[in-house]
């Protein structure tokens, strides 16, 4: 095929295109487009699982959702830790990515590096990680609060009520925050050096030039990791949750996902599993869009 | 000319399998070998691959091969097996027999009973062992067939055979008891006046499973039966309306409660705990009892333990010197799905995995203990020494309870072990007591009774 101007596509061009596009979309539709179907439609059926036969009942398994106090709990307990994961974390990151983003510092490459890692390690290690950190008498958190003087508090941290879902809520931050830093320090890159300098013969400091320089520019960023925060808290917790408490004690630490597993393949309810992830795809798409718009309230220029 | 090929062909095609049959041997004994009688000679097992392995099945395939010539055994075996079959079963096209662990990950088997999808398989066990002068329901030990892990619906008709059995209950260090004279428990009271004699060692109580709540059903329908016999076990399982307000239903949340708040009993930091730590720490020394099962040692075979430590197992206390002591009884299982293309033989595979040299072959491979009388002996050289004594303590008088709830209908959102056991951990954090577990099952039971009775009643 022969161009005859520069950025033009011709037809033989778009042929080629489509066919290039085509194994992707088909895979895409295939494994992700075909299957979300089925789900909101097997949400409408009563199914085992196990059986070739539905049984048609409408929206009687979402009527039954929201009659269900252990769904209602882990939808509260997802919520609870939507509003204590993703905010700590992107301000962490924010904070870090501005600290290691100054030329003084020599060892940033060092600290970016290992602040990084915990998000490479697959969820199901940081899980187990945590297990024997949070251990009530020999784990790390044990020996650090004896090291200080107060070792006289054996906290089961996962064994009470109160205190499991904040510490699922620290393994989850631990596990993002260094993932959104790379983020934000390459959108710190992006910002032109010149403004920073403007800035500074104003007699700017640097934490007013953060709050009115950076912040302001990588608005666009933030909001978008702001959605990956939240979709990564419902993903996460499920591999967490289920290693680390199974939902315990007490359904404390059950969240949305754990519940769907439970009653899809611990209670062969398939229907009602998929009626809850109905709920939680609605939910997300909720408060995407819901970020979004703050968002673009608050970004005036 | 192609024509006399497809005949010379066929002929010798034809003569070839009537010369097979011929050359068939039949045994002396039983009718083994009679492989001339089924139709369909291709067997699809499915089989879980966990504790007990797969080298069980696949040495019994073999076997089963050789004794009836001509047939032929696939075996499928997987760690996940449910997640390989689950899309055969759904397609309607499930294998001929299946071997699913009790745990039941997946929730395979608690949805085949749900949709009734099992086969009756009630005849095999009226037909005569292979290798023995007896019904095959006679040489199982007593009361597996009836108990609901064979029959779920409680109506008496069998759907799933039983396989290994393992006996569940209150695990001590042997040694640490005799080295100090300490004297096993025979009732709960016995049992918390252990408690001084633990202080006195430094050591907590009891311990169990911390995040799996589950293990404690191995005290809990021992101990529901020790608190009202069989009529207050029968309530408990089928959701009797009126069961936790009973004598039997009070005094099991009157001894959860203690169990919680009596201090020392229950170690520290036990809530939080995964099985694996819970008995290393148990092992260690840190508790005087633990909740578990006959796969004790060899699951925890290589775990640090304190010096001379010795399994030793208890059972169950009752709640008067009357009652005998008792444990917890589970069985494995087998099933036959309805639709199995190959029923014929899997009746026939499944006789034969009750034969003597099956047994044995599953003591030697999978170091488990079939259901059926005399198997213990038959393997004892084989099994861990813990394991030995709890089936033998099982055969000596420990009165074994089948504990198994009643089959909940298909659309019953009630995931019942989690209704019944997470919220222990709120007696044991002290944030719940006895009187309000029971208050909140007893609204349980009766939606459960309402379910099933509404069911049943369409």
């Amino acid at each position: 095929m022969r161009r005859n101007g520069i950025g033009k596509t011709h037809a033989g061009d778009t042929g080629f295109l489509a066919l290039c596009l085509l194994p992707g979309l088909l895979l895409y539709g295939f494994f992700m487009l075909y299957p979300a179907v089925r789900v909101f439609g097997a949400s409408l059926f009563e199914w085992s699982g196990t059986s070739d036969t539905m049984r048609f009942v409408g929206l009687d398994n979402f009527k039954y959702l929201f009659t269900d106090k252990n769904a209602l709990k882990s939808l509260a307990n997802t919520g609870l830790l939507m509003l204590m994961v993703p905010v700590p974390t992107l301000a962490l990151s924010l904070f870090f990515a501005a600290v290691l983003s100054r030329p003084d510092i020599p060892e940033r490459v060092f600290y970016r590096v290992v602040f990084f890692f915990p998000s490479i390690i697959s969820f199901v290690v940081v899980a187990i990680l945590w297990s024997f950190i949070y251990h009530p008498t020999m784990g790390l958190l044990d020996y650090l609060l004896k090291g200080i003087g107060l070792g006289g508090i054996e906290v089961p941290l996962l064994g009470n009520e109160k205190t499991v879902l904040p510490a699922i809520a620290v393994i989850l931050i631990w596990q993002a925050f260094g993932y959104y830093m790379v983020m934000y320090i390459a959108g710190m890159d992006a910002i032109p050096q010149d403004i920073y300098e403007a800035a500074e013969l104003d007699g700017a400091s640097k934490t007013r030039q953060f709050f009115c320089i950076t912040l302001p520019l990588l608005w666009e960023l933030i909001r978008t990791t702001l959605i990956f925060s939240m979709n990564g808290v419902i993903v996460i917790s499920f591999t967490v949750v289920n290693i680390l408490t199974a939902g315990g004690p007490n359904w404390a630490s059950d969240v949305a996902l754990t519940n769907m597993y439970r009653q899809a393949f611990g209670n062969a309810n398939f229907g009602y599993a998929m009626s809850i992830a109905v709920v939680v795809f609605i939910v997300s798409v909720f408060l995407s869009v819901l970020s979004r718009r703050i968002g673009r309230d608050n970004n005036d220029l | 000319m192609r024509r006399i090929w497809s005949l010379v062909f066929l002929t010798v095609l034809t003569f070839s399998t009537v010369w097979a049959e011929g050359s068939k041997e039949t045994k002396g004994e039983g009718s083994v070998g009679a492989a001339s009688g089924f139709a369909n000679k291709t067997l699809n097992v499915a089989v879980f691959q966990g504790g007990y392995g797969r080298d069980y099945f696949d040495a019994v395939a073999a076997e089963f091969e050789k004794d009836y010539p001509g047939t032929k055994i696939n075996v499928t075996a997987s760690p996940r097996i449910w997640d390989v079959i689950r899309p055969q079963i759904v397609a309607g096209n499930p294998p001929d027999f299946v071997y699913l662990s009790e745990g039941d990950q997946g929730g395979l088997t608690v949805g085949m009973i749900k949709d009734r999808a099992l086969l009756d398989i009630g005849d095999v066990f009226e037909m005569q062992a292979l290798d023995q002068d007896a019904k095959l329901k006679d040489i199982i030990l007593p009361g597996v067939l009836s108990s609901r892990f064979c029959n779920p619906y409680g109506d008496g008709k069998i759907y799933l055979a039983p396989y290994n059995y393992v006996v569940m209950g209150l695990w001590y260090n042997k040694n640490f008891f005799d080295t100090n004279g300490i004297q096993v428990p025979k009732t709960w009271d016995e049992f918390f006046a252990l408690n001084a004699v633990a202080k006195k060692h430094g050591r907590a109580l009891f311990t169990y499973q911390g995040i799996y709540p589950g293990y404690l059903e191995e005290i809990i329908f021992p101990a529901v039966w020790a608190a009202g016999g069989d009529e207050a076990l029968k309530a408990f399982s089928n959701f009797d309306p009126n069961f936790w307000t009973s004598d039997a239903g009070k005094k099991t949340a009157a001894l959860l409660e203690r169990i919680g708040y009596t201090d020392n009993v229950l170690m520290k930091g036990t809530v939080a705990l995964n099985h694996t730590q819970a008995q290393t720490e148990f092992m260690k020394g840190n508790a005087m009892f633990i909740v578990n099962g006959s796969w004790f040692e060899s699951e925890m075979k290589d775990a640090p333990r304190e010096e001379g430590f010795q399994f030793g197992f208890a059972g169950v206390p009752s709640f008067d010197p009357k009652t005998p002591v008792s444990c917890m009884a589970s069985y494995e299982t087998f099933f036959i799905p309805a639709k199995a293309k190959n029923p014929q033989l899997a009746k026939e595979f499944l006789r034969y995995l009750y034969t003597k040299k099956s047994v044995r072959l599953n003591g030697e491979k999978a170091s488990g203990v079939m259901a059926v009388k005399g198997a213990v002996e038959l393997v004892k050289d084989v099994i861990t020494p813990a394991a030995y004594n709890t089936y033998k303590a099982v055969e000596s008088g420990m009165y074994p309870v089948a504990g198994r709830w009643a089959v909940l209908p298909s659309n019953s959102k009630l995931v019942i072990n989690d209704e019944v056991y997470n919220p222990i951990a709120g007696i044991m954090n002290r944030q719940m007591t006895g009187a309000e577990y029971a208050a909140k099952l007893d609204k349980i039971w009766k939606q459960a009774r309402k379910e099933i009775d509404a069911a049943s009643g369409q």
